[in-house]
């Protein structure tokens, strides 16, 4: 749009309401206190600058009108000083001393000095200079208003509460001069540096200075100034005693607003009756009067016995009286006794009354704002607008009230710390500002100011966003009552006072109507009887009254108010009143009109008044302590003894500029709720936070300091980057316990919880909290979602990372422990997943197994190395069982030295200490031993390339053991052999037989590396090929199970039932149809682009072709050992032309038949069987290679023990050869048979298949010829 | 200085009614405008974040899928 284009107004106005139907989604829910980038606030309050406007009013309040408008300015000027004076921080303690005369850059020190400190000491100067003057007004003021002839005139409550401004504004300077020590060092400091350089040479500027320098020094200058002034005066106490009255009636009957300004009140009447009480005049004489009324100050007094003087600093109003002259605690009963203490210092008997307000408010402003939102009104009625104004006046009131409860409670508590004797938690060293806020709140007190401040805040959201239609409604509804007031209700009266010719009363109402009448017409309808004194005639005369969406100016309202304040004034000092001639109806109507339009100043400003009800951040300023402690930390003399005035000398300071975070009081309350973890408060949690949102406010706009914003700024970096860390912390332990008790069986949990281990997951509510995509925090705007996200994400890591570090810390059996640890893990990030963005979890977790840049990750070469370090060396297999375990008392190998795992929090691991205990408990059942479970969790973890990387290596170790140890002892041992051992006849009997054997075989049975060596090789070849075999068959049924999972993904259904005479083909049909929604590779080539289709069809193919469907792992160990079994690196016999004879014991299976026989022979009682030391890998490994070799049907045929049993079949013998009892070795023999024949079964169908697959064998069968001519 | 007629001086308070009125309309609007602006201002951050958070975890992907691809050297 060119901006020469003309839009009129009504285009203008239509195009922003237009902006109201834009939808803008924000899906944050809404629980932090009004965030707002850009805030507009209208001020349209004139100080009376424009009261030559209304000339038709009354001369003299438009003079007062001026009066008002100067002393205003002083107002303004005074609180200016406060601030600087509040805000002063201490200049001399950075600025070098010099040291002695002689010190050459002396000269250059003071100049600087003087250059740095002049600008500060003008502002003091001045401070100096404006007192002098407000004082003058102030007394010129009073001294005016008390003349003899003035005094029996009415002065206006707006004046009188002026006054009782400038009393506030005196006591507080006072006040303020008094603390500021450092005020007086600075100066002094100045003072010496220019003395030196001799700055002020004129006498005039050495006057000012000493001046200066004795009004700083004087403690309570101004107060014993203003003091002094007023006794002068003569008469000055009535006046005193009006401003103290109207602040006491103003009190009770709530005309204030915001917290600051009820508590002016209450320090007016407690400094005003200070000033009051001197030689001249007694309060208690003027109680007696009934000029005050000293009972209801008392009660006041009572309630409210410290009230903020300024930021941190606090004052008991009742000290003002304690020091007064006449000072009679018999007419103080409540204030003067120290209890009951006062309701100030308890919050929680208030909680109920708020809690309960706030409902009941909240209620009706949302039934209005849905009524509001939902239906479209130009403008309401006025009864409407009334009630949206009542409603939004008595939300001010509300927030105001809650805010001064809190206020009022923080003062108390700061003037009343805690200390070790009544709170144990503070520790009897505590500093001062610490024993102040730190420990002087219970927890439930905490609690309580958290709900309270975000019941404010919340509100305040409430109100804020409702805002226009409150100001609207408050426009008009003021607009109506003011022109309804004024045309309509104010001609009754204006007609008798013309009748009855009351002159003065004519002229006030005339001069009300005038200065604010909006006539229908322009002007007031001249033609109106009542302007003469006379009745509504026959022909009734009505007045159509506009309505506008305006109030009222400033000016206007105050001359109006102060107007009609003359006409119902019960005051005049001698004179017959007003009221009198006015009849009752009206005075009433007036009077009601009089106190409802106090408000309708705060109404028609309604943005300031919102902010100032809900301003909270003097909870953060402490200048008053940084002054008082000048920021210094005592250390006291630590040493256990009894202390003494020596060791009070070794108290050291510690200089800061700031107290530590964790006396502020909005981290205390922050902090509370992440500490306690209270899920009712949990929401609440960024409500404490805003206050530095109002601190930082008040820096920028009141007190207009760079140094407090910075310092608020650096307090806020610190406390968010500690929330959220703690935040996320929280959170994570929170889902990963929710996770862990998920995950943990529910009936044994139950059986926790019953023997008081409770597992389950405490109550969380960080839902809302997690979805914070924009906090507002100092103007910055944080992701707070994603700031936690990425924290979480670092201990998701960091959790894999420990899962996997405990496993590489134990043995092989933690393999199932870590299963569930990812298991757990895996959870948690699904259920954190719903809020957040984390990475992958499979990526994370081969990122933690440092498998993403390496082939194989940390978990698979752990479970080679512990496979090769301590099971292969250490375990024994169990067929019966299914299970390799430990040998019993006897460690084979060295004991295998592991890393120990670094300390983690429960955290990182199961959640919780519970939980921890819990799973370690479930999982310590499967320690000691590998079976299924353990394999099982091996594929699981390692997967194919894992699988095939661990057997690969195992295989280079049995071709190490068969190439090594293994043939050396075969070449060893086959040199020993007997040359010829033949099979002895029957004739012989088993004895016979026996004793043939073990005479033949002596050098072998009595081998001493045998038992200690050779068959521990040949014990870990076995273990190589069981743990190879069994662990195939662990892949085979999981790979079932996923294809039985794909199943039905694939079309492949199971075979349907049919009852008889069903078609099963009809039957399939029927059910390929009704799952065919399922068929991921027909409906992608249906609904996707031959991209989608392509890739559909290769996942399927992934997920068909398996292992299982064909190919056998264990097929192709077994020839990579064949393959290994080759001379030269294996002992085999050298070819002979001749057919091999029976007798001949060259080869293997002769001294694998020799072996068997050692191994048969019975030990004794007290030794460990073969079995148990050696379990049944020593026969798998000989069988193996009896039948990789071949040699099988010779070995059965041939073998000696065998043939033992055979023997002994028959003559079935039974006695002692050579100390071997023959039955029980017999008996052996049996066993390792049956063992040796099911070991050649497997290995020969697994042999067969994988020949048959290698076509080795090439056997086509032919399917016997079918008889078809028989058929037909 | 002399008074103007009472007349003239009503027709004037009535104008700076009128006037007063008309500055409270454009106030008004400017409040409604400054109110759109912060709820749009919310809105918008809201939606960049998730915007942000989605491109952040592509980026973490790729990265990913990188390191899974290049076995150390990096593609760029």
């Amino acid at each position: 749009m060119s901006v020469s284009e003309k839009v009129s107004l009504s285009d203008a106005l239509s195009n922003v309401d237009v902006l109201d139907e834009l939808t803008l989604p924000d899906e944050q829910p809404c629980i932090e206190a009004a965030p707002c980038s850009i805030l507009y606030q209208a001020n349209f309050d004139t100080n009376f600058e424009d009261r030559n406007g209304f000339v038709t009013g009354i001369a003299k309040y438009i003079e007062e009108a001026t009066v008002h408008a100067n002393l205003n300015e002083l107002l303004e000027e005074g609180n200016a000083h406060a601030v600087m004076l509040y805000t002063w921080r201490c200049c001399s303690r950075a600025i070098p001393q010099p040291r002695s005369n002689e010190q050459p850059d002396r000269v250059h020190i003071y100049e600087r000095t003087v250059q740095v400190l002049a600008p500060e000491v003008d502002k003091l100067l001045q401070f100096m200079y404006f007192q002098r003057k407000a004082i003058e007004r102030f007394c010129g003021e009073v001294r005016r208003l008390c003349h003899a002839e003035k005094r029996r005139d009415f002065v206006s409550e707006a004046y009188l509460l002026t006054l009782g401004k400038f009393v506030n504004m005196f006591a507080v300077l006072d006040e303020l001069k008094n603390m500021k020590s450092s005020v007086k060092n600075d100066y002094s400091t100045y003072r010496r540096a220019a003395q030196f350089l001799k700055v002020m040479s004129d006498s005039q500027s050495l006057q000012e200075s000493q001046n200066l320098s004795m009004f700083l020094a004087t403690q309570n200058k101004i107060r014993d100034t203003v003091k002094d002034a007023l006794e002068k005066i003569n008469g000055y106490e009535d006046l005193l005693a009006d401003v103290v009255n109207i602040c006491v009636h103003m009190f009770e009957t709530k005309m204030y607003l915001t917290p600051s300004e009820k508590h002016m009140l209450v320090k007016v009447m407690g400094f005003g009756l200070f000033l009051m009480d001197s030689e001249v005049c007694n309060i208690n004489r003027l109680d007696q009067k009934k000029k005050i009324r000293l009972d209801r100050i008392d009660r006041i007094f009572k309630n409210l016995e410290v009230v903020p003087l300024f930021g941190d600093m606090q004052i008991a109003p009742f000290n003002y009286i304690k020091r007064s002259k006449h000072y009679d605690p018999s007419k103080w009963p409540l204030s003067s006794s120290p209890n009951p203490p006062s309701p100030q210092a308890d919050l929680m008997v208030h909680l109920p009354q708020i809690r309960e307000e706030h409902q009941n408010y909240i209620s009706e402003l949302a039934r209005y704002s849905n009524e509001v939102t939902t239906t479209f009104k130009e403008a309401g009625s006025d009864s409407e607008n009334k009630t949206v104004t009542d409603l939004c006046l008595r939300g001010l009131q509300l927030l105001s009230s809650w805010c001064s409860v809190l206020t009022e409670l923080c003062s108390w508590k700061l003037l009343h710390p805690t200390d070790h004797a009544t709170n144990p938690r503070c520790p009897p060293d505590a500093e001062e500002y610490e024993r102040a806020t730190r420990y002087n709140y219970t927890s439930e007190e905490k609690f309580a100011m958290i709900e309270v401040i975000a019941m404010i805040k919340g509100l305040q959201v409430l109100m804020a966003r409702m805002e226009t239609v409150f100001c609207d409604a408050a426009r008009r509804s003021i607009y109506a009552q003011l022109q309804d007031f004024v045309q309509l209700a104010l001609r009754d009266p204006l007609r008798k006072a013309i009748k009855n010719k009351r002159d003065l009363i004519r002229s006030i109402i005339v001069s009300v109507r005038e200065t604010c009448g909006d006539w229908a017409r322009g002007c007031e309808p001249q033609q109106d009887p009542a302007l003469k004194g006379k009745k509504d005639g026959e022909a009734s005369f009505t007045i159509k009254v506009p309505r506008r969406n305006v109030g009222p100016s400033s000016t206007q309202l105050y001359m109006v108010r102060t107007q009609l304040e003359a006409l119902i004034s019960d005051k005049s000092g001698g004179r017959r009143t007003l009221r009198k001639d006015l009849d009752a109806g009206v005075l009433q109507h007036i009077e009601t009109f009089h106190r409802q339009s106090f408000y309708w100043g705060y109404l028609l400003n309604l943005s300031d008044s919102l902010q100032k009800c809900c301003d909270l951040s003097q909870l953060w300023y402490r200048e008053f302590y940084l002054e008082m402690t000048m920021g210094r930390k005592v250390n006291k003399c630590t040493v256990r003894h009894q202390h003494n005035e020596e060791c009070n000398d070794l108290i050291t300071m510690e200089k800061r500029i700031q107290f530590p975070i964790e006396m502020s009081m909005p981290w205390i309350l922050t902090d509370h709720i992440l500490r306690s973890k209270e899920p009712a408060m949990m929401e609440y949690v960024l409500y404490p936070l805003d206050l530095y949102n109002d601190s930082a406010q008040y820096a920028l706009t009141v007190f207009k300091k760079q140094f407090l914003y910075d310092e608020v700024e650096a307090e806020v970096n610190l406390c968010f980057d500690q929330f959220v860390y703690k935040l996320s912390e929280q959170v994570y332990s929170h889902y990963k316990q929710l996770a862990a008790s998920m995950v943990l069986d529910k009936r044994y949990r139950a059986e926790c919880a019953a023997r008081g281990a409770s597992t389950a997951a405490g109550a969380g509510r960080y839902a809302s909290l997690l979805r914070q995509r924009h906090v507002a925090l100092l103007g910055r705007h944080v992701d707070l979602t994603a700031l936690v996200a990425q924290r979480i994400n670092a201990d998701m890591h960091r959790a894999l990372d420990t899962a996997v570090a405990k496993f590489e810390a134990g043995d092989i059996t933690g393999v199932v422990e870590l299963e569930g640890l990812i298991a757990v893990n895996r959870l948690c990030h699904k259920l954190l997943s719903r809020y957040l963005t984390l990475d992958e979890f499979e990526a994370t977790l081969r990122e933690s197994d440092h498998g993403v840049l390496a082939p194989y990750g940390r978990i698979a070469f752990h479970v080679f190395w512990e496979l090769n370090y301590d099971f292969l060396p250490n375990y024994c297999y169990n067929a019966a069982t299914d299970r390799f375990v430990k040998c019993r008392g006897i460690q084979f190998a060295a004991a295998v030295q592991r890393e120990r795992p670094q300390q983690a929090g429960h955290a990182l691991l199961w959640g919780s200490k519970q939980l921890t205990l819990a799973y370690s408990a479930q999982y310590a059942q499967y320690n000691g031993f590998v079976g299924g479970v353990h394999l099982h969790a091996l594929v699981r973890l390692l997967g194919y390339q894992g699988v095939a990387m661990v057997v690969s290596e195992l295989l280079g170790v049995a071709r190490g053991l068969l190439h090594g140890t293994l043939a050396q002892f075969t070449r060893a041992l086959q040199a020993v052999m007997p040359r010829h051992c033949k099979l002895p006849r029957y004739d012989y009997g088993s004895n016979g037989v026996l004793g043939y054997y073990h005479a033949q075989l002596t050098d072998i049975v009595q081998y001493p590396d045998a038992r200690t060596e050779l068959f521990h090789a040949f014990r870990e070849l076995g273990n190589i090929i069981l743990f190879c075999m069994l662990i195939e068959q662990a892949l085979s049924q999981e790979e079932v199970t996923d294809l039985l999972h794909a199943a039905p993904f694939q079309n492949i259904l199971p075979r349907p039932y049919t009852a008889e005479g069903e078609k099963p083909e009809t039957k399939q049909k029927r059910l390929e149809a009704k799952y065919s929604a399922l068929q991921i590779v027909t409906n992608v080539d249906k609904f996707g682009t031959a991209k989608q289709s392509q890739l559909a069809r290769e996942g399927e193919l992934l997920t068909r072709e398996r292992l299982c469907c064909g190919l056998s792992l264990f097929g192709v160990v077994l020839r990579r050992l064949r393959a290994a079994l080759q001379p030269p690196h294996w002992p085999a016999p050298a070819p002979a032309h001749a057919p091999p004879q029976p007798d001949d014991t060259n080869e293997f299976h002769r001294l694998w038949s020799a072996l068997q026989f050692l191994y048969c022979i019975p030990v004794g009682d007290t030794q460990f069987t073969v079995e148990e030391l050696f379990g049944e890998g020593l026969h798998w490994a000989g069988c193996t290679i009896i039948a990789l070799l071949g040699q099988q049907r010779r070995f059965e045929a041939l073998d000696f023990c065998y043939h033992i049993l055979r023997v002994q079949r028959v003559d079935g013998k039974d006695e002692p050869v050579k100390g071997i009892p023959l039955k029980r070795m017999v008996d052996r023999i049996r066993r390792f048979q049956v063992l040796n024949s099911q070991i050649f079964s497997v290995l020969s169908r697994h042999i067969a298949a994988d020949e048959e697959r290698a076509g080795v064998e090439h056997v086509r069968c032919f399917p016997p010829p079918a008889a078809h001519h028989h058929a037909n | 200085m002399s008074t103007p007629p009472r007349e003239t001086i009503q027709k004037q308070i009535q104008q700076d009614w009128a006037n007063r009125e008309y500055i409270e309309v454009i106030t008004g609007s400017i409040k409604k405008i400054t109110d759109f602006l912060n709820s749009f201002d919310m809105s918008c951050r809201s939606r960049l974040a998730t915007l942000n958070e989605k491109l952040t975890s592509l980026e973490r992907k790729i990265d990913y899928l990188e390191a899974c691809v290049t076995k150390g050297e990096t593609l760029t």
